[in-house]
């Protein structure tokens, strides 16, 4: 034994720190925010305003042992793989079609414009009242939400395939159908992708407001159903679901992205 | 011209042609509270003319700014501080990125539970959703800018601090205005959702706002066709305050004309 135990986690832990250099930085930087907000919490002493990061841990523990996180999380990831669905569906033809056809682009294109800038949570107050409080509200909100960055993006997408590919082909004699399929659809996959991303951002914002108001399960409704009793770690525990759920659905997507249009330039914009 | 004309025709036949059905099928519902164009209108010229619309409008608008003001005045040094530092980046980094995927809505509980439902917590919430956006812009302009100006600045003995306030400011402002527009779309939802979850979870205790107002129109006095007139009115200032941005940042940055 050159080193005594103590050294040799000292040893340990600097290699990994000079092994990750971001992850000690993490690890640093969220524990230096824990620390502050522990002491702002022992400061307050008041546990239904500002609970203890530690308490909030234990609520997290909790929910997880008894199901209700995995439960809550389910219902709303459900709602977002629906919703992400319907739009895909909705938008993603009607997007290739606009695409390809200016005079349909011209005919849609007014409309899109025209509904656009009412956000999908400007919705539910008129959707509470058309669907009431149900599962059908948060899918309807969500799918609307979803649907026009899809659209937009699928449009963009297709106008950027390059001219020459489709002129070849044609020259060569393949049928419109043929083209579409293999030339147009495989350039505008990337973009295509990136889109379907815009869309689950927007309808995860859009979820988490409609289950507040209008749905009798779901993570939104957790952290309302939370506060209202005022077992504020719960609310928290809840509020990080959201964001771990909103993370992970991201990364997941830039996953398939990534496997599935190998050939795709940094389309990612900013990160 | 004809070309002209036919594109003209072609762009307004759809929207006439679903208002028209829209109509139709409100008329022949034959309930007088299906929401309908003509209708919606009146219900519109109303809420105008009694002055309803206009203060709710102000006090969510007034909301907008307060909290997209506190957003950018805290996020555009953080950001470029980020931009230009690559140790300050690294470890703030990991702050930001932790909070940036929870939804602003999200908040909203605790945003009531420690600030009440009136003004502050709608405020806060416009704050936090448009920090984002800014701040995420601010590090990638900051992060753009010509390698090269930054070597002919330290050639010619320029500080840390003028280096960022003569080369890496300007470069960065066009991304900079990027992240101020989308983070005022992102205000204007969130201050609707803000508006609206206080309306649905306080019992519509009056902090106003435009929010709140469809939603007392669906609880209180079902009247859909003002719900969806102020749907509108949203959509309308969602469109206005963009393109009012727009045109600002054209001002401000004449070189960036894009």
């Amino acid at each position: 034994m050159r080193y005594p135990r103590r050294g040799i986690a000292v040893v340990a832990a600097t290699a990994i720190a000079r092994r990750f250099p971001n992850v000690t930085a993490y690890v640093r930087t969220m524990a230096l925010f824990v620390a502050f907000w522990w002491a702002l919490a022992r400061w307050t002493a008041n546990p239904a305003l500002l609970p203890s990061p530690f308490a909030v841990v234990e609520a997290i523990i909790e929910l997880v042992a008894d199901g209700e996180i995995f439960m809550h999380a389910g219902i709303s990831l459900g709602r977002m793989l629906l919703s992400l669905g319907l739009a895909s569906l909705l938008a993603i033809p009607l997007g290739l079609a606009m695409g390809l056809r200016r005079t349909l682009d011209e005919l849609v294109d007014p409309v899109v414009e025209l509904l656009r800038p009412i956000s999908g949570i400007a919705w539910i107050p008129l959707a509470l009242f058309m669907f009431g409080i149900g599962n059908v509200l948060p899918v309807f909100i969500m799918t609307y939400a979803a649907f026009f960055p899809i659209l937009l993006g699928t449009i963009a997408g297709v106008r950027s395939v390059d001219r020459r590919l489709i002129d070849v082909a044609r020259t060569m004699g393949v049928a419109r159908r043929t083209i579409v399929a293999r030339v147009v659809v495989p350039a505008a996959l990337p973009a295509l992708l990136v889109a379907v991303r815009l869309g689950v951002a927007s309808s995860w914002t859009a979820v988490v407001a409609a289950e507040l108001i209008g749905a009798p399960s779901g993570v939104g409704y957790a952290v309302e159903w939370y506060r209202e009793l005022l077992m504020t770690p719960q609310v928290m525990a809840f509020i990080a679901t959201i964001g771990v759920l909103g993370y992970l659905t991201d990364r997941t997507l830039r996953a398939l992205a990534q496997r599935f249009t190998p050939w795709a330039t940094q389309l990612e914009g900013v990160r | 011209m004809s070309a002209w004309a036919a594109r003209a025709a072609r762009s307004v036949v759809l929207p006439l042609t679903l208002l028209v059905v829209w109509e139709a099928w409100g008329v022949a519902s034959g309930n007088r509270r299906t929401p309908t164009p003509s209708r919606v209108i009146g219900a519109a010229i109303d809420l105008v003319t009694s002055g309803d619309m206009i203060e709710a409008i102000a006090t969510s608008l007034a909301r907008v700014f307060a909290g997209f003001a506190s957003a950018a005045l805290i996020a555009i040094p953080l950001g470029l501080a980020m931009g230009a530092f690559r140790s300050i980046e690294r470890n703030v980094d990991p702050l930001v990125e932790s909070f940036r995927p929870i939804a602003a809505i999200a908040i909203l509980p605790l945003a009531i539970l420690w600030l009440g439902t009136g003004t502050p917590a709608a405020v806060l919430i416009v704050a936090y959703a448009a920090f984002f956006p800014i701040v995420i812009h601010t590090i990638a302009g900051a992060k753009l800018v010509n390698p090269t100006l930054l070597r002919a600045a330290a050639t010619m003995g320029l500080g840390r601090w003028k280096t960022v306030r003569t080369v890496i400011v300007p470069s960065a402002l066009p991304s900079i205005g990027v992240g101020l527009r989308i983070g005022m779309g992102v205000a204007w939802t969130a201050i609707i959702a803000a508006e609206l979850a206080v309306g649905a979870k306080a019992g519509g205790g009056g902090s106003g706002g435009i929010g709140q107002m469809m939603f007392v129109f669906y609880a209180y006095s079902i009247e859909l066709n003002r719900i969806v007139a102020c749907m509108i009115a949203v959509g309308i200032v969602a469109l206005a305050l963009d393109r009012a941005l727009r045109l600002a940042l054209r001002y401000a940055m004449p070189w960036n004309a894009q």
